[in-house]
């Protein structure tokens, strides 16, 4: 499952709920072609839930959140994060950092 | 604009010389030429306009003495004596360029013949000499060879400044003459930005390849010759998310990998940043240098600051010399040198390049010293800044560490390279210093690296001077246009063979390229892709590289096609920054322009080539054939 969300939404997710946070640009190569992955991945696990974040438009989120650049995928597990990949990844290496969430 | 694709297929310039050597080889065979009449081929092996090969026979054994005619005066006469043989094929080194050179050669009978071999203009790109200072009798029959920083060609001066030798191919890195004479440097053939090339070649100074040694994490900066001929060469395994941190040990006849050196396993990557490091790039070994002596191998890593040992057997850390500043303090206790002497005179080396191990066990190197400080707000900029070569001694029992040479740091920001160059270690007091990365703008040391200057703009130079200093005095300089990355000072002709006749070998292998398995959705479209893209494929005989034009955010993605058969490599069109960038040779000016380079290792039969833009896949109408 895929949702777009802004810095409030943000604000109101489950903490405790395991999921990923991605940060994209409209502008970025490497951030069109991972929606593609990201989509397979829905498909693969469509339980899990994936965030989606325009790191343009949510600046002081991703200042927050320490997040550099983009494509940048934060996993979260109750309330922290666990792991973090930069730049575009293949399916396998994302699906591995979501099910070590598990 | 009409919608047009360029495709360009070539051999590799291995097969392409032996094709040559083969119909010279032929013409000779055939006319049988004299002495007195003799074949002379120009460049024979096509990358080296400066050279000639001189054929002909004897009845009996001679060894024929080839002299090539100074410009001036008898004493720049250079001259070889080759060995015995009935059919003589003699390699003519050190040509002027654009200009009738006199040759001759003479028998140990008393006959001689005298030749008139005509060159031409070199390559307007050339950098010139603007000053040298030097004597013939301090150089000798030597000339000064520098390898190139970017798109500027591998050249060499002799003391007067004129281009004696020069390649038409950009090789890269190091330069080193191996000890059959041979010389070992980068290849030419682009592999992965930022400069990472397919490995190495051995070549002769005629520009006959022996060898190209390839390497599936490609070849960068820096190799070394063992005691049997095998060669250490740095590299990196491109399917990690960090480069430039790998060494390996090359087989010389097979090109097989026997070795490998990982500095992960011994450094941690997020402690003793430089300026220029990042979590990518967080080492960037550009030296390698084996010590018989302790067995050991000493790595440069501009960017952690840090000449490293490791023990040669198992790879594990001996020593650091740095400034500790940033480290971890059980790894300071436990391996950084403590400054004794004449420390009010000692300065670490910050951003170094080519470290060597002198005979006695000093270390030393160039110590570009590029921000000069481990943390931000004790950055020195560039144009206050100094560059220098140094020695150090270290006593490794004592974790101590000696200042006992420099050269450069009263120079100040004229002898500044924020980037690349070597020392030399000739003996006692006699050293070479070549700083090759300097760039003024406005007459100042630039804050930018010699490779992303606009040479477009007068009031941008780049810059390389070379000095040799023998007990404090210089007795040589040479500076010249452009920026090089290396100095190696070597005579043309060598004692053993000056050419070997026989077909040149591709070894090793590449890798077998990433490919991504996910397709993102797109409309089979049956035309070429935008003229915008100005898309060119290249293909070569192990791998093809795919040039084209990109919008920054652009989708793309490379597709081969053969029946059922897919294969998909994506291309990223964002900007990126290298913070690094020793060699700007496939550096394109429009960074908008993208190429990548497909390893045809893994792939068989014919593949027709497609392009996705966005939401469209293109046709190209290129098929690319894999053995």
């Amino acid at each position: 499952m895929i949702s777009e969300i802004n810095e409030q939404e943000y604000e109101a997710l489950d903490e405790k709920e395991a999921k990923m946070i991605e940060f994209y640009s409209k502008t970025c190569g490497p951030c069109k072609m991972l929606s593609f992955v990201l989509k397979d991945i829905a498909r693969q696990k469509p339980e899990f839930p994936i965030y989606i974040v325009d790191f343009d438009e949510n600046r002081e989120l991703k200042e927050r959140l320490g997040v550099k650049g983009f494509p940048t995928m934060l996993f979260y597990k109750e309330g922290r994060e666990v792991s973090r990949l930069e730049g575009l990844k293949q399916k396998p290496a994302i699906i591995s950092a979501i099910e070590a969430l598990a | 604009m009409s919608n047009k694709i360029r495709y360009i297929s070539e051999d590799h310039l291995i097969t392409r010389q032996n094709r040559a050597e083969t119909e010279f080889l032929a013409a000779f065979a055939a006319e049988k030429p004299t002495f007195a009449q003799p074949q002379v081929v120009l460049n024979p092996y096509l990358i080296n306009p400066l050279c000639a090969l001189v054929m002909f026979t004897t009845s009996e054994a001679l060894a024929p003495t080839l002299t090539v005619h100074g410009r001036r005066y008898e004493r720049e006469n250079l001259s070889h004596t080759f060995k015995a043989a009935t059919e003589h094929f003699l390699p003519v080194l050190g040509l002027y360029e654009d200009f009738a050179n006199t040759v001759s050669i003479a028998l140990p009978d008393g006959r001689t013949t005298t030749l008139t071999i005509r060159t031409g203009k070199l390559p307007a790109e050339v950098c010139r000499c603007l000053n040298v200072q030097a004597s013939l009798d301090y150089l000798g029959d030597a000339i000064m060879f520098l390898s190139p920083a970017g798109k500027n060609l591998p050249t060499a001066y002799d003391y007067k400044g004129d281009i004696r030798w020069l390649l038409t191919e950009n090789t890269m890195f190091d330069i080193k003459r191996m000890k059959n004479g041979n010389i070992v440097t980068g290849s030419s053939r682009f592999c992965h930005m930022p400069y990472n090339c397919t490995g190495l070649i051995e070549i002769n100074l005629l520009g006959k390849i022996y060898k190209e040694y390839r390497m599936p994490g490609n070849y960068h900066h820096d190799h070394f010759e063992m005691d049997n001929g095998d060669l250490l060469a740095l590299t990196q395994d491109f399917s990690r998310d960090t480069v430039e941190d790998m060494c390996v040990l090359l087989d010389r006849n097979t090109g097989a990998i026997k070795k490998t050196w990982d500095y992960r396993r011994v450094l941690p990557m997020d402690v003793g940043g430089s300026g220029s490091q990042d979590a990518h790039d967080w080492f960037h070994n550009n030296a390698v240098w084996y010590d018989k002596g302790s067995n050991s191998l000493t790595l440069s890593g501009r960017h952690q600051d840090a000449i490293i040992n490791i023990d040669y057997e198992s790879g594990a850390l001996n020593w650091i010399i740095g400034d500790p500043e940033g480290w971890p303090q059980e790894m300071v206790d436990k391996y950084f040198f403590t400054p004794v002497g004449d420390v009010a005179n000692f300065d670490w080396q910050y951003e170094q390049h080519a470290c060597v191990v002198c005979p006695d066990g000093d270390v030393m190197c160039f110590d570009n010293g590029q921000y000069r400080a481990k943390v931000k707000d004790k950055y020195i900029a560039n144009r206050d800044n100094f560059s220098r070569g140094v020695r150090y001694r270290i006593d490794t029992a004592k974790m101590e560490i000696e200042q006992v040479w420099q050269y450069g740091k009263e120079r100040g920001a004229e002898f500044f390279s924020p980037y690349i160059c070597n020392v030399e270690y000739y003996g006692e007091g006699h050293y070479m210093i070549h700083s090759g990365g300097i760039g003024r703008e406005h007459g100042y040391a630039s804050p930018s690296l010699g490779a992303f200057l606009d040479m477009k703009d007068p009031k941008a130079e780049l810059r390389s001077i070379t000095v040799e200093e023998k007990d404090g005095i210089v007795l040589y300089q040479l500076e010249t246009e452009g920026n090089f990355y290396r100095a190696e000072k070597l005579p043309l002709y060598h004692g053993g063979d000056n050419l070997l006749l026989g077909e040149g070998r591709l070894l090793g292998s590449l890798e077998v390229t990433e490919e991504f398995d996910t397709v993102p959705e797109a409309e089979e479209v049956f035309e070429l892709p935008p003229s915008f893209h100005n898309l060119l494929i290249e293909e070569d005989e192990d791998r093809f590289v795919f040039h084209g034009k990109f919008e920054k955010g652009t989708l793309a993605m490379l597709c081969l096609e053969s029946g059922d058969e897919r294969h998909h490599y994506f291309l990223n069109t964002s900007a990126s920054w290298h913070l690094a960038m020793c060699s700007g040779a496939f550096l394109e000016k429009d960074e908008r322009d993208i190429k990548i380079h497909i390893s045809k290792l893994g792939l068989h039969g014919m593949f027709t080539v497609k392009l996705i833009i966005n939401d469209r896949k293109y046709q190209t109408g290129v098929s690319i054939c894999c053995p």
